[in-house]
C-alpha cells in the first residue's frame, strides 16, 4: 500500500468541489505528491491555485518547466499547456495541439505519468463532461497502476467517469468520502 | 497507424538521425520528442518505428521533411495576449528609438508568433524602425511561413479570440485572406523580416548583437543540459540592456546563464541583459 510514488487525478465539469474536498482533507504532512490535470479555461493563467488554496493545508504549485517532482506538494496543470512527468521525476510542459479539445489534456498527462511511475501510481477520474482521461486512465491499469474512478452516480457530469470505466477495468468506484479514506490511508 | 513507441524505439530513430545526417536530439525532451516522432512515423506511412528508422537511414526521408514534420508548434495566435499588449506598449516602441534595431525570432515554425509579433509591429507605426531576423528549422517552414502559412478555422478562432484580448487596432480577419476554409496571413506582414534556415541554433552565429530575443516556449523541448547551451547563445546573442521573452511557464532558472539576466516582468517572463 505504501509503495506508490504519486497520485494523479483528472477532472473536468463538477470536479472543482470533489477536489476541493478532497484537498482540504489530506494533512500538511501528506507523503506523497499530488499531480492534478484539471480542465481549465485556457486563456485565464491565475485564480485557480488561489481558489483551491483556500482549504488546502498543502502547497498547491503549478509548475513551471523542468521542475523537478517534490513530495508533499500538489501540482496543478497549468493553463494552456499539456503536463507531462518525464524520466527523473521532473516535470515537462507542452504546447502541442489541444486533444480531446483540452489543453491541459487529461489523458496525455497521464500517459507520461504511468509510463514514469508504471505501478507506483494511483490514477483518479472524478466528474467531468468530455472523454478525456478515459485513456489515460486505462494507461494507468496497462502499466499496473491502481485506479478509481468517483462513483459516476455521485457526479454531476458522469461522462468522464463512465468513459473511464468502459475504457479499461477500474479497481475502485468510490465516492469523494472512500476516495479520502483511501488517500488518507497511503499516508 | 502506430499509436505508442518505447524509449528504445525512441533512441533507434534518433540515432538513425544522428548517423545519417548529424543532427543530435538525444538532449531532447522525452515525452514531447516520443509524440512528435509518433506523427512523423505516421505522416510518412511507415508501419513502425524501425521501419521508420530505416527510411532514414537509407535517406527515403530527408532531413528537411524531417524536420518539418517533427517540429514543435506553438499553435496558435496573439497566445497569452497580454505579453503582446506589454510588447506593444512598453519594449517594442521602447527599442525602436535605437538605430539599426534588431529583434532574433528563431526557431519559427508555424509562423504564429512571428506574425503576432508583425502585427503588433504593424499597428504600432514600427515597421522600417525595426528589423526582425528570424529563422526555421527547415527550408519548408521557411517557403511557408512567407506564403503567409496554412491555418485551420479552429487556431483563427482561437487567434481572434486572442486577438480581441490583446486589444488590437483592427479585426484580426483583415491579416488574412480565406482560401478552402485555410486562412494564409498577408505575406507583406513580413517586410522587415529576413527569414532563413537555421536547423541547428547552437550553430547560430548571428553578426550583431541583437536589441531583443523572443523564444517563447521553445525550451520545452530540450533536457537541461541542451537546454543551458541554448540559453547561453541567446544570452551572448544580446547586448548589454536587451531583452530576452520567453514562455510565461519556462523558467531559467536552471542555467548559469541567467545570472547575466534580470527580470523585468516576472508575468511575462521579460529579461533584460545586465552584463556580458
Amino acid at each position: 500500500m505504501n509503495d506508490y510514488k504519486a497520485i494523479m487525478i483528472g477532472g473536468s465539469a463538477g470536479s472543482f468541489q470533489v477536489v476541493s474536498r478532497i484537498i482540504a482533507a489530506l494533512p500538511a504532512n501528506y507523503p506523497l505528491p499530488i499531480l492534478m490535470c484539471l480542465h481549465r479555461l485556457k486563456h485565464i493563467r491565475s485564480g485557480f491555485v488561489e481558489a483551491l488554496s483556500i482549504k488546502s493545508n498543502l502547497p498547491i504549485i503549478e509548475p513551471h518547466d523542468k521542475e523537478p517532482l517534490k513530495a508533499g506538494r500538489i501540482y496543478l496543470a497549468p493553463a494552456n499547456y499539456h503536463m507531462y512527468i518525464e524520466l527523473g521525476n521532473r516535470f515537462s510542459l507542452s504546447t502541442e495541439d489541444v486533444v480531446n479539445h483540452s489543453r491541459p489534456s487529461i489523458d496525455l498527462s497521464f500517459f507520461s505519468a504511468s509510463y514514469n511511475f508504471k505501478k507506483k501510481l494511483v490514477g483518479i477520474i472524478l466528474s467531468g463532461a468530455n472523454k478525456d482521461g478515459a485513456l489515460g486512465l486505462k494507461s494507468v491499469t496497462d502499466n499496473g497502476g491502481l485506479t478509481i474512478v468517483q462513483d459516476p452516480k455521485e457526479c454531476q457530469v458522469p461522462t468522464m467517469t463512465t468513459a473511464s470505466m468502459n475504457a479499461t477495468k477500474v479497481d475502485y468506484v468510490f465516492s469523494t468520502k472512500q476516495i479520502i479514506d483511501f488517500l488518507l490511508k497511503l499516508a | 497507424m502506430v499509436e505508442n513507441i518505447g524509449i528504445v524505439d525512441t533512441r533507434n530513430i534518433i540515432s538513425a538521425v544522428t548517423d545519417t545526417y548529424g543532427f543530435d536530439m538525444s538532449d531532447y525532451t522525452f515525452t514531447i520528442l516520443k509524440r512528435r516522432l509518433i506523427h512523423a512515423i505516421n505522416t510518412f506511412g511507415s508501419h513502425s518505428a524501425d521501419d521508420f528508422a530505416d527510411k532514414i537511414r537509407r535517406k527515403v526521408i530527408a532531413l528537411d521533411d524531417f524536420l518539418f514534420t517533427v517540429s514543435l508548434e506553438v499553435t496558435e495566435f496573439f497566445r497569452d495576449p497580454s505579453l503582446w499588449r506589454e510588447l506593444r506598449d512598453k519594449y517594442l516602441s521602447e527599442i525602436s528609438r535605437a538605430a539599426d534595431s534588431r529583434i532574433w525570432m528563431p526557431n519559427v515554425t508555424s509562423g504564429d508568433e512571428l506574425f503576432s509579433l508583425a502585427i503588433v509591429m504593424n499597428e504600432g507605426g514600427l515597421q522600417g524602425k525595426i528589423k526582425i531576423d528570424a529563422s526555421c528549422p527547415s527550408q519548408k517552414h521557411v517557403e511557408l511561413v512567407k506564403k503567409g502559412g496554412n491555418y485551420d478555422q479552429k487556431k483563427i478562432e482561437v487567434s481572434e479570440a486572442n486577438y480581441t484580448r490583446y486589444v488590437g487596432k483592427t479585426q484580426f480577419a483583415s491579416y488574412y485572406t480565406l482560401s478552402d476554409n485555410r486562412a494564409i496571413m498577408k505575406p507583406t506582414l513580413l517586410n522587415d523580416v529576413t527569414l532563413d534556415v537555421q536547423t541547428d541554433i547552437l550553430n547560430a552565429s548571428p553578426s550583431k548583437k541583437y536589441k531583443m530575443v523572443i523564444y517563447r516556449n521553445k525550451l520545452l523541448q530540450f533536457n537541461i543540459p541542451l537546454y543551458d547551451k541554448v540559453i547561453r547563445k541567446l544570452v551572448d546573442s544580446l547586448e548589454i540592456g536587451g531583452y530576452l521573452v520567453i514562455g510565461n511557464m519556462e523558467t531559467l532558472e536552471y542555467s548559469e546563464a541567467s545570472k547575466k539576466l534580470q527580470i523585468v516582468n516576472a508575468n511575462e517572463k521579460i529579461y533584460k541583459k545586465r552584463v556580458d
